[in-house]
């Protein structure tokens, strides 16, 4: 095969993985939604579609993790959202996201420990949302969403790390 | 898991815990009293300093950063049965005399 077709075919591919994943995305985000946890923290979710994101990142396909993301918040956005859902969702998924970018090359920190980090951001630039929508109320809030983003984020993190492992055998 | 991990979650522990704390601690007691007469405030007070307030009908009072109704003329007394409120938003109301007493 000539390698321009080659690198052409490789595009492709990539493009259809990452439309495969946007699409993981946004059923795990419909799976979550059954096993809500709403009923010890309201508006909290573990966040699975956040470990694609962190395989991403991690596996070294940057652009694919922010195409990804990016389409998946706007989709579900489209789809179960609202205006303001989607600026929630936006402010989420961009700090949590640069978080990881940012933090993937300390050696200090694996895995689990930078998706927790992140998912304590994601959450963090919510309230600042929270605070821009509905007053300073929303900052009462924080401790919580500290919490349980943390513990959130480390699971999302603890289940990139298994998927990193089998990737990297297979 | 890397050591790093578990002292980054450890201060994000410490994080959320103090915040927590701090917010409580702050969030206890509202800061200022409103004295509303028909609907208008005629007086806002602090809650720090104690102080016995001499309305037409009403008297309240302000003592160790909580609100109370010393007297009303009215008949049914519901202010003055209230007791002492501290926190933001809570109020007194005296519906014969259209005395509130508010937190803010």
């Amino acid at each position: 095969m000539p390698s321009e077709q080659g690198s052409a075919g490789n595009k492709v591919k990539k493009l259809c993985v990452w439309a495969l994943l946007t699409a993981v995305c946004l059923i795990t985000g419909y799976i979550e939604s059954l096993l809500s946890l709403a009923f010890i923290a309201p508006g909290v979710k573990i966040g699975l579609a956040n470990s694609i994101a962190c395989v991403l990142v991690f596996s070294g396909d940057i652009k694919g993790a922010v195409a990804v993301n990016l389409s998946r918040i706007l989709l579900s956005a489209l789809l179960f959202g609202s205006p303001v859902s989607l600026a929630f969702s936006l402010a989420g998924g961009a700090a949590s996201l640069c978080t990881m970018l940012l933090l993937k090359k300390v050696p200090f920190f694996s895995v689990i420990g930078i998706s927790a980090l992140g998912g304590v951001l994601h959450n963090a630039a919510q309230c600042a949302v929270g605070i821009a929508f509905i007053g300073m109320g929303a900052v009462y809030y924080l401790p919580v969403l500290i919490f349980f983003g943390m513990s959130c984020g480390a699971a999302v993190g603890f289940l990139s790390a298994l998927i990193l492992k089998r990737m990297k055998k297979g | 898991m890397k050591k790093g991990d578990i002292i980054l979650l450890a201060v994000i522990c410490v994080i959320a815990a103090a915040l927590a704390v701090f917010f409580l601690y702050t969030e206890k007691g509202g800061k200022t009293l409103l004295v509303k007469v028909d609907n208008e405030i005629i007086y806002e007070y602090p809650l720090d300093t104690d102080r016995r307030i001499d309305l037409e009908h009403n008297t309240a009072v302000i003592e160790n950063s909580e609100v109370y109704m010393y007297s009303a003329d009215c008949k049914n007394q519901i202010c003055v049965k209230t007791g002492k409120i501290s926190k933001k938003g809570e109020s007194i109301v005296c519906l014969p005399n259209r005395v509130v007493l508010e937190i803010k």
